[in-house]
């Protein structure tokens, strides 16, 4: 009778522990952790470049990308730009991206600084965009330190300027640290006519 | 039919029996020596394991608040190591892969006007710290590094990497030191037995992940 009952117990093990398993990988397969940072993105009309830039694959854990010198025609010059991206492999439980850039000008000299960084951080139960941070950073003219999340700061004759933008995504966050509106006037008000994007980094768990 | 069953059973069997056995900590195994003592973490064992993520520390001081941004006093970085328990016979934890990417934005770090880039060639020994207080797990790793401005290749790394709790920045650490050209960025705390040499992330998450 004993040896019934072990006998039972050991197949129900055989049987179940194999489901369990299947499970556990179907679960790693659904989760998935997103990041991708950049140090430059300028989009116009006859323009679409994005560079230093790192982008999380799928099941990944890290990559990386920099540049010395980033120059995109007369609207953007940086230097020393990295991009870092890392993420859980295939736990999918994680995700920090980060861009970081020295010297920045944009639109010659309109928007200066001279240390950016963007940082995301995505897990399970949080999402921040905590360790970004402008150094020196004017703009037209005026020094502004510390810029709160999503200031915005009009720039005549070319649009404006929204500095530590942080938008929530899914399952993450998204923060642009200095990000270029270009607009131009039409009737009845403005046409956006593209964006530069210095400084950018995205994070999220699904 | 009751055959497969017999069969499945038995096969199920042999894979706990396989994977307890597999569990089983080495704990006299260290990690190789790479020029200086082991003051700070003091106690390992050679388990499975895994660490993910990346962040930004502020050292000096590498405390919890940020330093002024115009200062540049700040490290960022990205890092992860994997490693199955696996003993070599020389008693040294072995790492299964890894990868380290290290940018120090000081200006007196700077190199030919560039901020110091260092990046991982190979992560070869990872063990497990158990007398941490990192509530979710630590680890001390390292391997072979190449300084991305000199060339300099070959050089021996070690860090010491710290999940303690949610968020990441705050709370969680991670040290790194480079030996052969002097170079560290370790914050212990005499006051914390015992003393860790993690610095408290400014930013970001270091994530330990159960491996079992």
């Amino acid at each position: 009778m004993k040896i019934d009952s072990i006998r039972r117990a050991v197949r129900s093990v055989g049987l179940i522990l194999p489901l369990t398993w299947s499970g556990s990988a179907l679960g790693q397969m659904q989760a998935g952790a997103n990041a991708q940072s950049y140090g430059v993105a300028v989009t116009t009309a006859t323009l679409n470049q994005k560079s230093p830039s790192a982008v999380l694959q799928v099941g990944g854990m890290m990559a990386v990308d920099r540049a010395s010198d980033v120059t995109v025609a007369e609207l953007v010059t940086a230097q020393d730009a990295f991009a870092i991206v890392s993420g859980g492999g295939t736990d999918g439980s994680d995700a920090v991206s980060s861009a970081t850039l020295g010297t920045v000008s944009i639109l010659n000299g309109l928007i200066t600084a001279d240390g950016v960084v963007a940082m995301a951080s995505t897990t399970a139960d949080n999402s921040n965009a905590e360790g970004s941070s402008l150094a020196n950073l004017v703009v037209n003219g005026v020094q502004l330190s510390d810029p709160a999340p999503n200031t915005r700061v009009d720039l005549p004759g070319v649009g404006y300027v929204v500095l530590n933008e942080q938008i929530a995504t899914a399952g993450g966050i998204t923060v642009n640290m200095i990000h270029v509106v270009l607009q131009q006037s039409v009737l009845g008000g403005y046409q956006t006519t593209g964006s530069i994007v210095v400084g950018s980094a995205s994070s999220s768990v699904n | 039919m009751s055959n497969l069953k017999t069969l499945a059973g038995l096969t199920a069997t042999v894979a706990v029996v396989l994977i307890g056995w597999s569990c089983d900590a080495r704990r006299n195994a260290v990690a190789p020596t790479v020029g200086r003592p082991l003051f700070h973490f003091h106690v390992f064992e050679c388990s499975p394991l895994k660490i993910t993520g990346g962040g930004r520390i502020d050292y000096p001081p590498g405390t919890a608040e940020k330093n002024p941004p115009a200062s540049h006093i700040y490290e960022t970085f990205g890092a992860h190591v994997i490693a199955s328990g696996r003993v070599d016979a020389n008693g040294i934890c072995l790492a299964d892969k890894g990868e380290l990417e290290w940018v120090d934005h000081r200006p007196e770090m700077e190199i030919n006007g560039h901020p110091l880039n260092l990046h991982a060639t190979s992560v070869t020994f990872a063990e497990l710290a158990t007398d941490t207080d990192c509530s979710d797990g630590a680890a001390h790793w390292g391997g072979k590094l190449r300084v991305q401005n000199t060339g300099q290749e070959d050089l021996d790394f070690e860090v010491w990497d710290c999940d303690n709790g949610e968020p990441g920045v705050g709370h969680d650490g991670f040290g790194i030191a480079v030996p052969a050209i002097g170079y560290e960025v370790m914050c212990p705390d005499p006051s914390l037995p015992p003393a860790e040499p993690s610095c408290t992330l400014t930013g970001g998450n270091r994530q330990f992940h159960p491996t079992h």
